[in-house]
């Protein structure tokens, strides 16, 4: 399926309300990460047609001619019409009108629910309703705004997996904006916006791998970020970094010589407790003293003090065998390859 | 409940027993404003004279004159408003804030004043009077010059009505419908009119009171034909108090019914949609 995905090339420049010039690749299920505030949804309706911008596909078309389909955050069903009334809106009146919406009920699974009005169904099933509404004019390009800010947690991975499956079945391009980066790994394609402009792009297993700069691994999860420099890139293996108190293994990066500034990301998932008396070898050892700690659902989040403020996340079996209060000594250790390097800014 | 069940420093009984102290003033108080303005109502069934309940002579003209021409005022004041209460809602024109203010005027004019600027702009030594009256039309006592009167009354009260329920149709509906393939005029019809019925339901039951009820205007402007308030006036100087009940029933039996329906179909709409 992720091979024959449907692609679409993107690009839209515009200047009012937002500084906006975007070329993007849009292959199978895309995501398009940000943060709040950078125009993720001011590029998706500039993308309909709904705000003045220079766009290609469809540009020279009016919005209500232009083959894409677009879902707002919250859906946007019309209220004062049932489920398959919604769905019914954008076909033509003909007689087969009500069994064609109801054959696209059917497949999001919601023919049951066809008289319900929107104030009745739950957010999954609005967002459900939303899309067979939107694939009832058959478009070539979706856009999905948000998808997952109106869902609860409990439910939000199943009908996500669900969206997807369904986008997949349609077999159309579609483009989601999002900061949620749970939802870029289930992209076939991703990309990062940042000041107005794209900044990365890729497969999600890249992108996350290798976040390019410090806003982009923010985005991506990362919680720790260092600054320092190159002291060693001798043997074509590792990387010594240093910063004021503190010097850490990477993995080698080509175009890295010895004095140049980079920023280092850490995840805080990735930070290990290095149990006393264990004999593996740690690459990358330091000393913290915990300042506070949160649960934070199965796990802790512990914030350190030592040669550079960390943050780590410890599975709640670790954390209780280690009985981890505030005011504690620790041995922590990282990866290399859980080092990621980014050229300073 | 006593307060030593929340411990020491709680004292939950006396705060209790102040807010029952005074429970009943706020229905008392309320129940006293429903009485002051529904009394003056009740009062209308003791004063008829039911045994000797009769119309006085052309109060039956003045009915038809009402019901046909509020009709009419209020069919052109909602064709007319509803464009104008649209474009207050959804344009972006620069002077939009002056038309805005400006649409308040015929609001705050007491209507009396309003009939004189009335009679002054289109009676018949005015300029704009002669031009219809070259055309045959006259704007004074006649009954075009009725419906003027009427329409200057209400249409200003449609507006303001419409123009909030338009701005209470949330805009991403519209830019949705868009998206699905309709066209302005379509989304108009199928999205922003549905949705904005129950405040323009609202708009036109105030239009059609306004219309029927209008007396100051009607006054200056169009005396004659009599319709229903200018009847009523003329009974009660000519005839006196007991000549003007059976009107005034007819009146209220016209008027408020249309707005008492919409108002009550709208309320079950509302809870029903949101």
């Amino acid at each position: 399926m992720k091979q024959s995905a449907p692609a679409l090339h993107i690009r839209c420049r515009m200047v009012q309300p937002l500084a906006l010039d975007i070329s993007l690749q849009v292959r199978g299920f895309t995501v398009l990460l940000g943060v709040s505030g950078v125009g993720k949804s001011t590029l998706l309706k500039a993308i309909a047609g709904l705000l003045p911008a220079q766009v290609s596909p469809y540009g020279d078309l009016a919005v209500e001619q232009r083959p894409i389909a677009y879902l707002p955050q919250g859906y946007a069903l019309f209220p004062h019409l049932r489920a398959w009334e919604n769905v019914a809106f954008p076909l033509s009146r003909s007689a087969h009108r009500r069994t064609d919406a109801l054959a696209l009920l059917q497949r999001v699974g919601l023919e049951d629910l066809a008289n319900r009005f929107p104030s009745e169904l739950s957010g999954g099933q609005k967002q459900r309703v939303a899309l067979a509404r939107a694939l009832a004019r058959k478009p070539r390009l979706l856009l999905l705004d948000e998808p997952t800010s109106a869902l609860d947690m409990a439910t939000r991975d199943e009908v996500m997996d669900e969206l997807v499956r369904e986008i997949y079945e349609f077999g159309i391009p579609v483009l989601a904006v999002s900061h949620d980066p749970h939802l870029a790994m289930l992209a076939d394609h991703m990309a990062i916006l940042r000041d107005g402009r794209i900044v990365q792009e890729g497969a999600p297993t890249e992108v996350f791998a290798r976040p390019g700069h410090v806003a982009s691994a923010r985005l991506l999860g990362f919680r720790n970020f260092l600054s320092g420099r190159v002291i060693d890139s001798e043997d074509e293996s590792h990387l010594q970094v240093a910063g004021s108190d503190w010097q850490l293994q990477a993995e080698w990066q080509a175009g890295l010589s010895v004095g140049t500034s980079v920023q280092l990301a850490l995840r805080a998932e990735d930070i290990y407790l290095q149990e006393t008396g264990a004999t593996h070898f740690c690459p990358n050892p330091l000393s913290v003293q915990v300042k506070a700690c949160r649960k934070e659902g199965l796990s802790m989040r512990l914030y350190l003090e030592g040669p550079t403020p960390l943050e780590m996340l410890l599975p709640r079996p670790q954390a209780e065998a280690a009985q981890i209060s505030v005011g504690n000594f620790l041995k922590v250790c990282v990866q290399p390859r859980h080092v990621q390097i980014m050229t300073a800014e | 409940m006593r307060s030593a069940d929340y411990g020491p420093g709680f004292p939950v009984y006396r705060v209790t027993a102040g807010f029952d102290r005074f429970r009943w003033m706020g229905p008392a108080l309320a129940g006293l404003v429903f009485v002051f303005l529904l009394a003056p109502f009740a009062a209308l069934i003791f004063a008829t004279d039911w045994h000797d309940f009769h119309f006085a002579e052309g109060d039956l003209g003045a009915i038809r004159t009402s019901l046909l021409y509020s009709m009419l005022a209020l069919i052109i004041s909602v064709l007319a408003g509803t464009p104008l209460a649209w474009w207050l809602a959804r344009g972006q024109g620069r002077g939009k804030w002056f038309f805005d203010a400006l649409l308040m005027l015929p609001l705050l004019t007491p209507p009396l004043a309003l009939g004189i600027l009335l009679s002054s702009f289109y009676g018949p030594y005015s300029p704009v009077g002669t031009l219809f009256s070259h055309a045959g039309l006259y704007l004074t006592n006649t009954a075009p010059a009725f419906i003027l009167a009427q329409i200057y009354g209400a249409m200003p009260y449609y507006i303001i009505a419409a123009r909030a329920a338009f701005e209470g149709v949330p805009r991403e509906l519209e830019q949705i419908s868009q998206t699905l393939g309709r066209n302005r005029l379509q989304t108009f019809w199928q999205v922003t009119l549905p949705l904005a019925r129950i405040g323009l339901s609202a708009g036109v039951a105030l239009a059609w009171v306004r219309a029927m009820g209008e007396f100051g205007i009607v006054l200056i402007v169009a005396y004659f034909p009599e319709g229903i308030p200018v009847k009523l006036w003329v009974n009660l100087q000519d005839i006196g108090l007991s000549a003007v009940y059976p009107l005034l029933w007819i009146f209220f039996l016209v008027a408020v019914p249309l707005p008492l329906w919409i108002g009550l179909r709208a309320r079950r709409q509302t809870q029903a949609l949101f």
